[in-house]
């Protein structure tokens, strides 16, 4: 199972997408992003920002299973903390595409 | 039964009535600016309600968490202490207002000097400075890639601008009406670099966020308004990929539609306007997007609804078929979009 994150936006506008093995995260994490997979309706998210806001980042999340795959798409304003985790640790921990 | 009362009948109360006929009045203008739009009510605040005409700044500091707005650590008139980014936070922000009070007469983003509040070292290693509806927001770079975002001016211009994009056209941030956005605060913060070095328009760099990048980045800037695509072109962080043309324009869901790749295009047709009409850029160009910003346009424009309302702005400043007029007219030409007067 493999999950990406790509994140957009941001004052320079440059975009980053890290990938990584699913089984190769934390425990925790693996759970977080093993219940993406399973449950549709869990961060299902609005991608929202606040009135006027600007250069904040974007997310899309990907994660893949063989032929089953679940994109969650996100602002840095309505990532759960569950997500924020995910994202930080594999943009430290991966490498980039 | 139901009454409705006219906006100019509500306009006449809240400027002559009584206290409480005031408030009334003020709260029905409130409720139709959201139908119509901010400018309808922002001058009949500041005759409404004293407000400051004085400068006002608040920076924070997240100590490196990710909650805002952090510690204070430094107000307008304190001492200078914090160090280097609290300095540049404060400074910048303060050359911010003063290009915008003494250009366009403009008091602070809402024009009722609203205070200008600012976080710095947010968040570890972070890439980025943002504003987020109240306040700006600097990260200090991860020392690979970037420096700190407090280090050049246009930053923080671009930032504010943002702020006064949000209380006057209100432009969405999505697809053109959002590299408008971006455009505008490209366009603004770059005048304030300009105003602020006293630079004309063939001095000035046209360039966004020179000194962001490390020495181990091959690129001068983030942005080039003059040559956009030229600004870096890296291993690590690939190449500028913004357009000068519409014929380059490029169609992507990421990044809410490319705001910050396709606001090339509408820099760019700012930097041959204020080139072809020469002096200093802010004088004639920037009136003319000012004005564009401030008093015309609305949430969802594209390019070319820009194009023409720049183009009817400096009729109306300068005259039809004026020197003006026909730079505006020419510099989105050359950008790919013909400015249609009807």
């Amino acid at each position: 199972m493999l999950i990406k994150v790509e994140r957009s936006g941001g004052f320079a506008g440059i975009p980053i997408s890290n990938v990584m093995d699913v089984n190769e995260l934390p425990s925790k994490l693996m759970s977080i992003a093993k219940k993406i997979m399973m449950d549709k309706k869990s961060f299902s998210l609005p991608k929202s920002y606040p009135k006027g806001a600007a250069d904040h980042y974007t997310y899309k999340i990907s994660i893949e299973d063989g032929e089953n795959r679940r994109v969650v798409e996100c602002t840095q304003y309505d990532t759960t903390d569950d997500l924020k985790s995910l994202i930080k640790y594999i943009e430290k921990n991966s490498k980039c595409e | 039964m139901c009454f409705i009362i006219p906006e100019y009948m509500n306009k006449n109360i809240a400027e002559k009535g009584s206290k409480k006929q005031k408030e009334q009045a003020w709260k029905n203008l409130v409720l139709t600016e959201q139908l119509r739009g901010r400018r309808l009510v922002t001058g009949l605040m500041s005759s409404m309600f004293s407000v400051s005409d004085k400068l006002d700044r608040t920076i924070y500091d997240a100590e490196n968490t990710e909650n805002l707005p952090g510690k204070l650590v430094r107000q307008e008139g304190g001492p200078a202490k914090g160090g280097k980014t609290v300095t540049e936070a404060y400074d910048y922000s303060g050359s911010t207002y003063k290009f915008y009070k003494e250009i366009f007469d403009r008091n602070s983003i809402d024009t009722r000097g609203m205070r200008l509040d600012s976080t710095v070292h947010y968040g570890e290693d972070y890439n980025n400075a943002f504003w987020n509806g109240t306040q700006m927001v600097y990260g200090d770079g991860d020392g690979e890639i970037f420096e700190r975002f407090t280090k050049s001016i246009d930053v923080i211009g671009h930032e504010l601008t943002h702020g006064v994009t949000q209380y006057e056209a209100a432009l969405e941030y999505e697809g053109q009406a959002g590299a408008l956005n971006e455009s505008f605060s490209d366009v603004f913060g770059s005048l304030v670099k300009q105003y602020a070095l006293k630079q004309k328009a063939d001095r000035a760099d046209w360039l966004i966020g020179v000194g962001l990048f490390t020495n181990k980045i091959k690129g001068i800037a983030l942005r080039s308004m003059k040559e956009p695509g030229s600004a870096y072109n890296d291993p690590i962080i690939g190449k500028d990929p913004q357009p000068g043309h519409m014929k380059n324009y490029v169609k992507t869901t990421s990044d809410n539609g490319g705001v910050h790749i396709n606001s090339g295009i509408p820099n760019r047709a700012f930097y041959l306007a204020a080139m072809e009409l020469g002096g200093y850029a802010w004088e004639k160009a920037g009136r003319i997007w000012y004005i564009t910003l401030t008093e015309r346009l609305r949430e969802r424009p594209d390019f070319q609804r820009a194009a023409n309302l720049t183009f009817a702005v400096a009729g109306s400043l300068y005259d039809k078929n004026s020197h003006e007029q026909n730079a505006v007219k020419k510099a989105w030409d050359l950008v790919g979009i013909k400015v249609k007067t009807k």
